[in-house]
């Protein structure tokens, strides 16, 4: 555990150092803070259920954006810095050196969601002059899709960028199969397997489905790439 | 405890069809310097990697610090000290980051990481230079940063790869000095692939030679030149080539033109110059010259890898 937070000290010490990082976030919690707050002022009256619900999935949108863009990047700066090549010469092992990655990307992206919120309540507060009343944060469905959705799909991103990273190695490429998985996470309900529940007790069971996945996943990638693997990657 | 720091038995490392390393027997005995040239791409790299554990052999076996790298790879990256060729610093961290990630995966207290973090920044005289960026270091500083935190958890045997590829001269001597200093330090194992063939021969106890992934000699690199075997430059007068070359020698002694009056003389031990002098005045040649000789590592190294002497 103490070297998945050596390891965990050092991602957020170079992200911190990362521009591009720290310009996605903004913009990722100010969109997504700001767009959902101003439909909300316009089209407050005209809103049902459904429209709650909508509003309610910018807030894992913002992770996915912010995940999908810091997962790989963990990955690619120290493929092409060479200091994966380190890494792999030191003591900490292979689930401390990735793990760490996916634990620092499910965290900035779970954050920036968060900042997401604290954002839409302050900008509905100023635009309603209805206080810190925040429509979808009373509905149960859309807490979980808040809350839930948000930490699964964040894990998710984490998991799939962290690993496409490791085997593609190539920045355009490892973003867009990294933004496709999220794409796929669709397919299910698309082709029938899944029914779309917009009850509190089917966003339940799908927050709950994606999380299982993403941990089945985790756990997959940190079989899959050995240290040995990985080494005959990097000398592709 | 075994008395070589690495031991490579028949170890052979494939790629596919091709052959990165073969047949690769070393021992590199404890405390010494041990120097490993080859051409790029001879199996240098290849060779670290297995040694750290980072690629496993197709065949052979390896030890390194008594400990087998398949098994126990955890086990001797913890004791050894690694820096690639590529040297692999975190660029938007500064030297003091660096060295305080790798004093933290040393597992290293705060205090005594801190105070072999500022021993070793002082060491390569970037103590100055500490809160800055590594982005902004030239090659020389990181390459020197790269040695600091390779030795920060003061390692049993440091294994470097190429040091100083890529510098400029200046920097070159710069980092021969540090390797200098290092070899001077007793008790540690060093490892060392570089380009530098005349620093191999000034500060390693032992060299290698590898070409192709073949270890094509081995040994003491003042005594590598004439196979191993001492040699002695003559310059001789008054007969042509034909009567020298007819002359009967004891064996492994044996004389080779070097052009003109010019010869090389090898012999197996001192006492053979006296029988070669005297067999040559026995012959009506006159011996204007013994020079005993010593053939450097690197015209050793470009005789055996011939045309392909980019080291």
């Amino acid at each position: 555990m103490s070297e998945v937070w050596t390891m965990m000290r050092k991602e957020f010490a170079e992200l911190r150092g990362n521009r591009r990082f720290l310009l996605v976030f903004l913009i990722a919690v100010l969109a997504m803070g700001f767009i959902p707050s101003l439909t909300y002022a316009h089209h407050h009256a005209r809103l049902g259920a459904i429209g709650v619900i909508f509003l309610a999935l910018y807030v894992p949108f913002a992770a996915v954006i912010v995940v999908a863009n810091t997962a790989p990047d963990l990955v690619l700066h120290e493929r092409v810095g060479h200091t994966l090549d380190y890494l792999l010469t030191t003591r900490l092992s292979d689930r401390a050196i990735f793990g760490a990655k996916v634990v620092t990307a499910f965290l900035v992206g779970y954050v920036a969601a968060m900042l997401a919120v604290g954002v839409q309540l302050l900008a509905v507060a100023a635009l309603s002059h209805n206080g810190l009343h925040w429509l979808y944060l009373a509905v149960p469905s859309a807490r979980i899709i808040v809350f839930g959705v948000t930490a699964g799909a964040s894990l998710y991103v984490a998991v799939i960028g962290t690993f496409v990273a490791l085997r593609v190695g190539e920045q355009r490429a490892a973003y867009m199969v990294t933004i496709l998985s999220v794409g796929l996470l669709a397919v299910p309900f698309i082709v029938g397997w899944i029914h779309l529940s917009l009850t509190t007790q089917g966003i339940g069971r799908d927050a709950e489905w994606l999380a299982f996945i993403a941990v089945a996943l985790n756990v997959i990638g940190l079989r899959l790439f050995r240290r040995d693997m990985l080494v005959l990657y990097l000398q592709e | 405890m075994d008395s070589d720091a690495i031991e490579c038995v028949g170890v052979a490392r494939k790629f596919g069809v091709r052959n990165a390393v073969s047949d690769l027997n070393l021992a590199v005995p404890r405390g010494s310097v041990f120097g490993f040239l080859g051409p790029n791409g001879a199996g240098k790299t290849t060779t670290v990697r297995m040694l750290v554990g980072m690629l496993r052999p197709s065949a052979g076996t390896i030890r390194v610090l008594g400990h087998d790298p398949r098994a126990e790879g955890d086990w001797i990256r913890a004791h050894a000290g690694v820096m690639l060729d590529n040297v692999g610093l975190y660029d938007r961290l500064s030297a003091e980051q660096n060295l305080e990630f790798a004093a933290r995966v040393a597992r290293l207290s705060p205090a005594e990481g801190r105070r072999r973090l500022e021993a070793q920044l002082r060491r390569v005289d970037l103590w100055d230079r500490r809160r800055d960026r590594v982005s902004g270091f030239s090659k020389g500083m990181r390459q020197k940063l790269g040695l600091a935190r390779a030795l920060i958890a003061e390692p049993e045997l440091l294994i470097l790869d190429e040091p100083t590829a890529g510098l400029d001269p200046s920097n070159i001597v710069m980092v021969r000095e540090l390797l200098v200093s290092l070899a001077e330090e007793s008790g540690r194992t060093i490892f060392l692939c570089t380009h530098l063939l005349a620093e191999a021969q000034r500060i390693c106890d032992q060299v290698a030679i590898i070409q192709q992934g073949k270890i094509l000699a081995t040994g003491d690199p003042h005594r590598l030149g004439g196979q191993g075997l001492p040699t002695v430059r003559l310059t001789l007068t008054g007969v042509g080539a034909e009567t020298i070359n007819q002359l009967v020698l004891p064996e492994p002694v044996r004389l080779e033109s070097l052009g003109g009056r010019e010869w090389r003389a090898v012999v197996a031990a001192e006492e053979d110059v006296e029988t070669i002098v005297r067999a040559l005045v026995a012959a009506g040649v006159g011996v204007r010259a013994v020079i005993p000789e010593q053939v450097s590592l690197e015209e050793e190294y470009l005789r055996l890898v011939g045309g392909d002497s980019h080291v």
